[in-house]
C-alpha cells in the first residue's frame, strides 16, 4: 500500500505541473499539443546542465540538482518560444505546430545529446547520467497510518511543484493577468476591447506551459531513470493533456486526474509484483494510465468544457 | 446646448467603395441623435471612428471643441466615449462583474503583498451602478447562462463603470423581442435624462420616432441631413434614406385559397434536455396561404419549424406533406419532396460562411444533376451559372460575384441568398423564420414584396415572426403560440394587433 502511494505521488505530481503548463497555454486559446515535445526538452536541457555544471559546481550535489530543474524550465520555454511564435505571431496551425514540435524535440535532442556527448565528453552516447533526487521522510507525519505514506521517501521536487502549483492557481484565479489569460481563451475581442494586448497575453501564456513542462519532464527523468534519455518522450505530455481534458481546464479536477493516473500505474507495479509475473508484464502496467484514460473518455468527455476560443486565430 | 462632438468633413474609404463622404455632423450634448440609413450606407463606418476602431483619411472629429486623434478604443475610452457593439464583446465563461471590471479591476493584496482582484467590492460597485440606471442584473451570474437582453444591459453597465458621457449604440434592437425592446428604449431614455448623450444607430423608423431627438440620416455614404424627429414624418424619413419612396404598407393581391400542403397534427417536441418546446400542435396550410406563427421569443415557434424540416426529431404527432406523413423523413428526403427552408440563424444554419456564394446556393442541390456528374464529380460551370441567375436575379450585392464568400458579406445580403436558393428550390412549402431580422427598410421591402409574390403563385408559406407588425401586414391567417401550445388560430382579419398580443402574452380571455 505505501508504495502505491509514494510511487504514485511521484509520478502525479510531474504530471500535475505539466498539466498546468497545458492549462495556461490552451486557457488562454492556444492548443498545446506539445507538451510531449516541451517536457522532453526541457528535460534535455536540465540534464545537460547538470552534465556541464558537474565539473564546475563540485561538492555541492544538491545546488546542482536544483539548478538543473532551472533550466530544465528555461529549455522548456525555449522550445516553447517556438510554438508561441508559429502560432501566434505567424498564425499557424496550432494543432499542426505542436506535432511537429513533438517530433522536432525528439530527433533534435537526440542529435545534440550525442554530439555533446562526443565532442564535450569524448564518450558516444544519447544519455545524460543524473543523481538520484533527494528524499526526505518527514518525522512525525510519516508515522501517521496510511497517509504517513504520502510523507515517507518523499521525493523533495513533490514539495516545491505543489507550491509552484499553487502560486499558478493563485496567479491565474486570482490576479488581473490570470483573468485575461482566461478571457482571452473564451472571447479575445472582449479582452482587446478592454485594452488588453491579447497576443502578449497568450505568448507569455505559451512560455510559462513551456517553463513548466519543462520542470515536469525533468522531475520525470530523475525519478524514472535518472538519466536524460530519448526515453523520457514515453507519452507522459499526452497524458497530461488527458488530464487536464478530464480536469475541464480547472487547476482543482485536473489535480484529481493526475492523482487518478498516477496511482493507476503505482497500483499495476505492484500488482505485477504480487502475482510474482515475469518482469516482461512492467510494460502491460506502462498501458494501465492509458487504459484508465480511454474508459474515462467514455463518461467524462461529453461533460468537459473547452475554453470557447481555444485554436481561434486572434488578429 | 453644448457640441460635444463634432465630425468635420470625413472621409473614410474601403477597397473598393467609399463607406463615408465628406461627412459633417455635430452632436449636442444630452441628446439622442439616431443615425439612419440601410445596411452599408456608412453609419457604422462613422461610428466606427467615433470610436476608434477606424480612422478617418480625411477630416477631423472634435470633441468638446478640441480635435482629437482617436487612434484606439482606449483613447476613445479615455475621452468618456463608450459604445454597444451589435455583437457583444462578453467573456462567456466569467461573471458579469469580472466581465465590466475588465482591464480596470480593483485590486488589493494578500498580507499587504500578492495582488489580487478585489472582485468583493467590485459586485458592490455593479450593484450601485445597476440600481441608479436601472439596469437591473444579477452581479455574479455567468455571462452564458443570461438571455440575449441581459447581456446588453452588461455591455451598458460596462460603459458606464468606465464612466462614459458618450454612449453609441449599434442596432441595439436588433436581437430584442418586442417587450425587450420598449424596455431598452426605456434604459436610453433614462440615461439621456440623467446628462449622457446618445448616439443610436440604427434603422428602425419606429424607434427614432420613440425617442429620438434628431436624425441623421445617411445614404450610400453621404449626409442627407440632420432632422428633427418630431417635425419629420417616418415617410419622409425612409424616402430619404432609400433614396425613393417606399411602400411600409403592402397591398395584398387577391388570392385564392388552393389545395391544402401541410398539416400538422398533435405534434410536441421536445430539446435535447427532454424540456417539452412544442405541445400537440395541429394546423393546417394550403396553397396560395401565408400561415403566420406568433408569439414571444421561446415560445416554441422555431421549434416548430424546425420539427418540419426535420432538424429536430418529432416526438408525438405527424407532419404530413401533401398528404404523405414525413415525420420520419430524413432532411434531404424533406428537402425533395418539397420544403424549403429559411432559417432563422442564417449565419450558423443557412449558410456555410468560409464557402462562395456559387457553392452556398448549390447547397440544396449540389448532388443533383447537372450539379453533379454521373460520376459523382461537382461540375464548377454548372454551380457558377446557377450562381449568377440567382445573384441577379435577386439583386445580392457581392463583392466578387459568384466567388464572394458568405462571410464578407452583409446580413441583408446573406438573408438575399439564402431566400434566393430555398425558392429556386420550388418547393410547395416555403418556411420562413424571422426574414427579416436586422435587415433595414429596402431589404425588408423586397423580402415582403417576395413573399408575397410567393403566395400569388400559389405557394403554401408558414412565416414565424417575432415582428407583430410584419405578422398583421402578411398574414392569411395567425396561430398564436404561447408556452408551445396554441392559444388560438384565426383568420387575420378578425383580429386586432392588440388582440394577438394578448394571445401572445397568453391573458386573453375570450369575449362570450
Amino acid at each position: 500500500m505505501d508504495s502505491i502511494i509514494i510511487e504514485g505521488i511521484a509520478f502525479s505530481i510531474p504530471l500535475f505541473i505539466i498539466a498546468i503548463g497545458g492549462i495556461y497555454s490552451e486557457g488562454s486559446g492556444v492548443i498545446n499539443l506539445a507538451l510531449e515535445g516541451l517536457l522532453g526538452f526541457g528535460a534535455f536541457a536540465g540534464g545537460l546542465s547538470y552534465a556541464l555544471l558537474s565539473s564546475v559546481i563540485t561538492g555541492n550535489p544538491l545546488l546542482l540538482i536544483y539548478a538543473s530543474l532551472a533550466f530544465a524550465m528555461v529549455g522548456g520555454a525555449l522550445l516553447a518560444s517556438l510554438h508561441a511564435l508559429m502560432c501566434i505571431k505567424f498564425k499557424a496551425n496550432q494543432v499542426i505546430s505542436g506535432v511537429v514540435i513533438n517530433m522536432l524535440s525528439v530527433a533534435l535532442t537526440a542529435f545534440l545529446a550525442n554530439q555533446i556527448n562526443a565532442s564535450v565528453f569524448g564518450q558516444p552516447s544519447n544519455k545524460f547520467l543524473l543523481e538520484i533526487f533527494p528524499k526526505v521522510t518527514v518525522p512525525l507525519l510519516s508515522k501517521i497510518p496510511i497517509l504517513g505514506a504520502l510523507f515517507t521517501d518523499l521525493y523533495t521536487f513533490v514539495p516545491i511543484i505543489v507550491v509552484i502549483a499553487l502560486i499558478m492557481a493563485y496567479i491565474l484565479y486570482k490576479t488581473p493577468f490570470g483573468m485575461h489569460i482566461r478571457a482571452c481563451g473564451d472571447n479575445p475581442h472582449a479582452v482587446a476591447a478592454a485594452g488588453g494586448n491579447v497576443m502578449k497575453i497568450r505568448f507569455i501564456s505559451v512560455l510559462v506551459s513551456g517553463a513548466l513542462a519543462g520542470l515536469g519532464g525533468m522531475c520525470f527523468a530523475y525519478s524514472i531513470s535518472t538519466t536524460f534519455s530519448p526515453n523520457i518522450y514515453m507519452g507522459f505530455g499526452y497524458l497530461a493533456i488527458a488530464a487536464y481534458i478530464f480536469g475541464s481546464w480547472k487547476i482543482s479536477r485536473t489535480f484529481l486526474a493526475c492523482i487518478l493516473f498516477g496511482f493507476a500505474r503505482s497500483a499495476g507495479y505492484v500488482l505485477v509484483q504480487k502475482l510474482e509475473l515475469p518482469s516482461s508484464y512492467g510494460d502491460l502496467v506502462l498501458t494501465l494510465p492509458y487504459i484508465v484514460t480511454l474508459v474515462l473518455l467514455l463518461f467524462f468527455s461529453s461533460k468537459t468544457k473547452a475554453p470557447r476560443a481555444l485554436g481561434d486565430v486572434y488578429e | 446646448m453644448d457640441t460635444l462632438v463634432e465630425f468635420r468633413h470625413i472621409t473614410k474609404r474601403f477597397p473598393g467603395i467609399v463607406a463615408n463622404n465628406d461627412i459633417s455632423l455635430s452632436i449636442q450634448k444630452g441628446e439622442i441623435l439616431a443615425i439612419l440609413g440601410e445596411n452599408g450606407a456608412g453609419k457604422s463606418t462613422l461610428m466606427s471612428m467615433l470610436f476608434g476602431m477606424q480612422i478617418p483619411d480625411e477630416g477631423d472629429i472634435l470633441i468638446r471643441g478640441k480635435k482629437e486623434h482617436i487612434s484606439s478604443p482606449l483613447v476613445a475610452n479615455d475621452l468618456n466615449i463608450g459604445m454597444v457593439h451589435q455583437h457583444f464583446m462578453l467573456v462567456e465563461n466569467q461573471s458579469i462583474t469580472e466581465n465590466i471590471i475588465m482591464g480596470i479591476e480593483p485590486k488589493k493584496r494578500y498580507f499587504g503583498l500578492f495582488p489580487y482582484v478585489d472582485i468583493q467590492s467590485s459586485k458592490e460597485k455593479v450593484r450601485e451602478l445597476s440600481k441608479q440606471y436601472q439596469l437591473e442584473v444579477d452581479p455574479e451570474s455567468i455571462i452564458e447562462d443570461i438571455p440575449v437582453s441581459t447581456r446588453q444591459r452588461v455591455e451598458i453597465l460596462k460603459m458606464l463603470y468606465r464612466n462614459a458621457e458618450i454612449l453609441i449604440f449599434d442596432e441595439p434592437t436588433a436581437v430584442l423581442t418586442p417587450q425587450e425592446i420598449e424596455s431598452l428604449l426605456g434604459i436610453i431614455k433614462n440615461l439621456r435624462d440623467s446628462g449622457k448623450t446618445i448616439i443610436l444607430i440604427t434603422h428602425k423608423l419606429d424607434e427614432i420616432k420613440k425617442i429620438a431627438d434628431r436624425c441623421a440620416i445617411l445614404c450610400k455614404g453621404k449626409m442627407v441631413g440632420v432632422f428633427d424627429v418630431a417635425s419629420t414624418t417616418t415617410q419622409e424619413m425612409s424616402a430619404l434614406m432609400v433614396g425613393r419612396e417606399v411602400s411600409l404598407t403592402l397591398s395584398s393581391t387577391e388570392h385564392k385559397r388552393g389545395t391544402e400542403v401541410l398539416r400538422v397534427e398533435g405534434l410536441s417536441v421536445e430539446t435535447n434536455e427532454h424540456i417539452r418546446k412544442v405541445d400537440k400542435v395541429s394546423f393546417t396550410l394550403h396553397r396560395g396561404e401565408v400561415l403566420s406563427i406568433a408569439g414571444v421569443a421561446g415560445n416554441g415557434q422555431v421549434e416548430i419549424a424546425d420539427a418540419i424540416a426535420g432538424l429536430l426529431p418529432v416526438k408525438e404527432g405527424a407532419i404530413f406533406l401533401a398528404g404523405k406523413d414525413i415525420s420520419g423523413c430524413t432532411v434531404r428526403e424533406r428537402i425533395e419532396s418539397g420544403v424549403a427552408y429559411i432559417p432563422e440563424d442564417r449565419q450558423s444554419v443557412g449558410l456555410i460562411l468560409d464557402f462562395p456564394l456559387r457553392e452556398n446556393l448549390c447547397l440544396k442541390q449540389y448532388y443533383q444533376d447537372p450539379y453533379s456528374n454521373s460520376r459523382g464529380v461537382l461540375q464548377k460551370q454548372e454551380m457558377e451559372s446557377l450562381a449568377k441567375q440567382l445573384i441577379s436575379t435577386y439583386d445580392i450585392r457581392s463583392g466578387s460575384g459568384v466567388n464572394t464568400l458568405a462571410r464578407s458579406m452583409s446580413g441583408g445580403n446573406q438573408q438575399k441568398a439564402i431566400i434566393a436558393r430555398e425558392i429556386n428550390l420550388q418547393a410547395d412549402l416555403l418556411i420562413f423564420v424571422q426574414p427579416t431580422r436586422g435587415l433595414d427598410v429596402g431589404a425588408i421591402e423586397t423580402i415582403h414584396k417576395k413573399i408575397d409574390e410567393l403566395r400569388a403563385q400559389g405557394k403554401a408559406i408558414l412565416l414565424i415572426s417575432l415582428e407583430l407588425d410584419e405578422i398583421m401586414e402578411l398574414a392569411d391567417s395567425i396561430l398564436v403560440l404561447y408556452n408551445g401550445k396554441v392559444q388560438t388560430i384565426k383568420q387575420a382579419s378578425e383580429m386586432t394587433k392588440l388582440e394577438v398580443g394578448e394571445y401572445m402574452m397568453g391573458v386573453h380571455v375570450e369575449k362570450a
